[in-house]
């Protein structure tokens, strides 16, 4: 299938119209895509360092209460002394303070003596709080936050690993991730004599910081090694206690700078590993504890799925591709409208030219357009005035030259040929209608001595004359010619009654004897007729001629000045 | 368990890898040999050597811990294996269901070549049975005391030592209960440290929280132990993890020593053993009998930092006292009383019901 110009140009013109809309959409699309991924990161590292900053407001926090609980003289008094009004009142004081930080899980004095033996305690257990006393205190002098603390100065805290807690008989804390702080118990005189701990519940404590984000946020929480703390899989948390570590920088393979301490911020979009098919975006960052501790800090991270982020960009991307359509969709249209305008006015001169060239009409031609069109238009408009014109004379030329052919030139009446055309067409009449002819063969007498005696231009004027009489004496039906020298035919159609066509015969005869003027002379001519009828005289031509012409031959020898019908005997009338 | 914590620490693939594929299974009359092992005992070079020699193809299973190696062997009743590698101690749950077959010393003449200690079959408990013998020893890690040349001038020579007022807060100590028990017994100069008599229990728990008084701190993981080591002064510890630690702590620039106590030191043994099921046994035979030769020994010492039961221990004399491990039948007691104590209790409370 071949394409006309206007399909071409509508497709050409479609297809980069579609083109333009879609490449364009496209750029828009990636481009709000890698913003949106791009604000979204920034939101989260700046929901990560809030955080951040509110676990060490929390633990300033836990600091101020292990300084108030550490240097109040009910403190110092139980440490020194066992004494059971002393020790009910500061367990009543760590109750208090129980009861108000659901995420604390144990507050103990501890001794520095003994071993590090408890003193007072309370508990976390189920909804309530538990006052732990006598055999139950134990001795902690072998754990880290003890023997740490009170190297410590008054007012300085102690912040422990935060480890899974199997000291048996802590309670609703045993098994549960923690973090400890510690605080000395100093007396100005005697030095440090104990000190002053406090339990976290690390999730619930995380819980209540990480409580207003957003619900696809997830949080991530490691130690200065990269050990999992917190993570969606509990599984994976504390995998030093069961035996199998799990790193957040082999989750996240884009952590291990900020592992290392190289960085302390990271965004990162995690797609590879347990996050090849659910991408996160994540953002990371470590910090270091402020306060003396074995924990080498602190990795902070929060995620949310990258699909999330992208649905945005997705009814985003829905909004492109509809207007990309529309603007597609417009430029076929538009691709249709500049085609048909480009191609109409060529289509018309294209018409134009067929129906010049096939039966030589003119159609209108955008002759007034300005463009290129129109200059064609006008050349062509031109051109076929021109043809138009040479036509027409070459047309005159034809006629001229058919009527030279069938008349005669001094009389202008139909010349022999012409008079045989029409004897045929008339014959062919007749024999279809039934309705008959009559031939009259007529002839000048004597015409040889007019032409002998006053010259050829006599001659030339009587025959003029009479062929003017004859055509003035005939019905337009009926065909007057000159077959040549003084020989006339006369064919009156429809016209074959005998004794009518007698009486016209006598009147023509009677019309053309009228004398002719030439040149002050009178010339007075007569006239010998041979008629023949259809079809009573024949049914040819030839023969219907022949028996005219030897009609007028047995007139002429009869006496001329008459006529004679084909089957007369004798030359009518005689008198004449 | 003691073995799987140690591999824990040094045992970087987890993924059980099927050595050598499929191949075998296409090559038709050569002999197959199915090996299951920890990683290290039967590295590539050393099969291909075997292969060699005897033609036929070997392949070799990695576990990395006690349960996988159990999980394997007896779910399809030891079908799937010729020979494996366990610890005397793990080894009795095999013999008591029957999965083990036993060995023909004389078709081993390489065990000629081990050391006195392994020489006699039944001076080790656990792998002789009913008069038959079940298992060759291959590899073994002792667990020595390690002390700050600094602080102790002069090396102790005593389990004892670890209770010395003279170190109190300068002991590292093993996080373990079922250790920790038989460390206890045998300061006590109990004859069966894996075997508690019902009287022995009241003064063993007086010892481990004397022994807890006395400590620093307790560590589970090598590296915790290290760094406590040297960042907290400690003078003396516990080498759970046995001459390993005592060269990471050297190669950190500690100026440390290693002794084995008079008491003997509690030292894990793993042995290759047949299964009931071997197809070849003479082909696995000559396995164990390869094994016994100078290349893979060496392999288990200079790639893996092992001690092979063919050369002597840079870091055990000759009249060392070894007690190999076996499964204490009170574990549970042990580890549950323990995690009292470690706790802070006292004894009348760790006693409590």
């Amino acid at each position: 299938m071949k394409f006309g110009i206007t399909a071409r140009i509508t497709l050409a013109l479609a297809l980069a119209g579609a083109l333009v809309a879609s490449l364009t959409g496209y750029y828009a699309l990636s481009a709000s895509r890698a913003l949106l991924v791009q604000s979204a990161q920034d939101e989260l590292l700046l929901s990560t360092q809030v955080l951040a900053r509110r676990v060490v407001v929390a633990r300033q926090e836990v600091s101020r209460n292990l300084q108030v609980l550490a240097s109040h003289p009910i403190t110092l008094a139980a440490v020194q002394r066992a004494d059971t009004g002393t020790d009910m009142q500061l367990a009543t004081l760590f109750n208090v303070l129980m009861e108000a930080n659901t995420g604390y899980l144990q507050i103990r004095l501890i001794s520095a003596a003994d071993h590090g033996l408890e003193r007072v305690r309370v508990d976390r257990d189920g909804a309530t709080t538990r006052t732990i006393r006598g055999n139950d205190l134990q001795e902690k002098g072998h754990f880290n936050y003890v023997f740490e603390t009170l190297k410590l100065k008054a007012g300085e805290t102690y912040l422990s690993p935060i480890a899974i807690n199997h000291e048996a008989g802590s309670h609703a804390g045993l098994d549960l991730p923690t973090v400890t702080l510690a605080t000395p118990v100093v007396d100005a005189q005697m030095g440090v004599l104990g000190l002053v701990v406090i339990n976290l519940d690390l999730n619930a404590t995380f819980d209540l910081l990480s409580a207003d984000l957003p619900r696809n946020y997830t949080l991530y929480l490691a130690n200065g090694q990269g050990d999992l703390l917190i993570h969606p899989d509990p599984s994976r948390t504390f995998g030093f206690d069961k035996g199998r570590r799990y790193f957040v920088q082999d989750e996240f393979p884009g952590l291990h700078d900020l592992v290392g301490g190289a960085v302390r911020d990271k965004l990162l979009l995690a797609n590879t590993g347990a996050h090849a098919a659910e991408p996160l975006l994540a953002a990371f960052i470590a910090r270091g504890i402020a306060v003396r501790s074995n924990e080498s800090g602190i990795v902070l991270g929060l995620t949310r799925p990258l699909q999330a982020v992208l649905l945005q960009s997705d009814r985003l991307g829905r909004n492109i591709v509809r207007l990309v359509l529309l603007v597609s969709l417009g430029c076929i249209l538009l691709a249709v409208l500049v085609a048909r305008a480009l191609t109409r006015p060529i289509n018309s001169v294209i018409t134009a030219v067929h129906r010049f060239s096939n039966d030589n009409q003119a159609s209108p031609l955008p002759v007034d357009r300005s463009d290129e069109i129109g200059v064609l238009a006008r050349s062509f408009a031109r051109m076929q005035g021109q043809i138009r014109q040479q036509l027409e004379v070459l047309k005159d030329n034809q006629d001229e030259l058919e009527h030279l052919a069938q008349h005669d030139t001094l009389t202008g009446l139909p010349n022999r040929r012409r008079f045989m055309d029409r004897l045929d067409m008339t014959l062919e009449r007749a024999k279809r209608t039934s309705d008959g002819f009559a031939l009259l063969f007529i002839d000048i007498d004597r015409f040889k001595a007019i032409n002998d005696s006053l010259g050829h231009a006599a001659g030339d004027a009587v025959l003029l004359a009479v062929a003017q009489r004859l055509a003035q004496s005939t019905r337009k039906v009926d065909t007057a010619a000159r077959l040549g020298g003084d020989e006339f035919v006369l064919m009156l159609d429809h016209f074959a009654d005998h004794d009518m066509i007698a009486s016209f015969t006598e009147k023509l005869l009677q019309t053309l004897k009228a004398p002719i003027a030439f040149e002050g002379h009178t010339v007075h001519v007569e006239f010998s007729v041979g008629i023949a009828r259809f079809p009573e005289d024949g049914d040819t031509a030839e023969t219907l001629l022949h028996n005219a012409d030897s009609a007028m031959y047995r007139t002429k020898t009869g006496g001329r000045n008459g006529y004679r019908f084909t089957s007369d005997a004798d030359t009518q009338p005689s008198l004449l | 368990m003691l073995l799987q914590t140690y591999f824990r620490n040094w045992v970087r693939q987890l993924a059980v890898v099927t050595a050598l594929g499929t191949l075998a299974a296409t090559a038709g009359a050569q002999p197959l040999l199915r090996v299951l092992a920890w990683p290290g005992y039967a590295d590539p070079d050393v099969v291909k050597v075997f292969e060699k020699r005897t033609g036929a193809k070997v392949e070799v299973t990695y576990i990395d811990s006690d349960e996988a190696l159990w999980a394997k062997l007896h779910t399809n009743q030891a079908a799937d294996f010729d020979l494996f590698a366990v610890n005397t101690a793990e080894l009795q749950r095999y013999l008591q269901k029957g999965l083990v077959a036993e060995i023909d010393p004389s078709a081993i003449p390489n065990l000629g070549r081990q050391l006195p200690r392994f020489a006699q079959a039944n001076k080790i408990p656990g792998i002789v049975q009913g008069g038959k013998r079940y298992a060759v020893p291959y590899t073994y890690a002792e667990m020595g005391l390690i002390y700050d040349r600094g602080q102790i001038s002069s090396p102790p020579t005593s389990i004892n030592v670890l209770w010395d007022p003279r170190y109190l807060g300068k002991v590292l100590l093993y996080n373990g209960g079922a250790h920790n028990f038989s460390l206890a017994a045998l300061s006590l100069g109990y004859t069966t440290p894996f075997a508690i008599q019902p009287t022995q229990w009241a003064p063993l728990i007086d010892r481990l929280i004397a022994l807890r008084r006395n400590a620093l701190t307790f560590y589970t993981q090598l590296d915790d132990s290290i760094a406590q080591f040297q960042s907290r002064k400690v003078a003396l510890m516990f080498a759970n993890y046995g001459s390993q630690q005592f060269q990471q702590l050297q190669a950190a620039g500690a100026n440390v020593g290693y002794i084995v106590p008079q008491e003997g030191a509690l030292a894990w043994l793993d042995c290759w053993v047949i299964t009931r099921s071997a197809h070849d046994s003479a082909l696995a035979h000559a396995w164990i009998n390869y094994m016994l030769e100078d290349h893979p020994g060496q392999v288990l010492v200079s790639r893996q930092g092992l001690s092979n039961t063919t050369s002597a221990s840079p870091f055990l004399g000759p009249e060392d006292k070894l007690l190999w491990l076996q499964p204490p039948a009170d574990v549970d007691r042990r580890n549950l009383l323990w995690d009292r104590i470690y706790s802070g209790d006292r004894a009348n409370k760790v006693l409590a019901p």
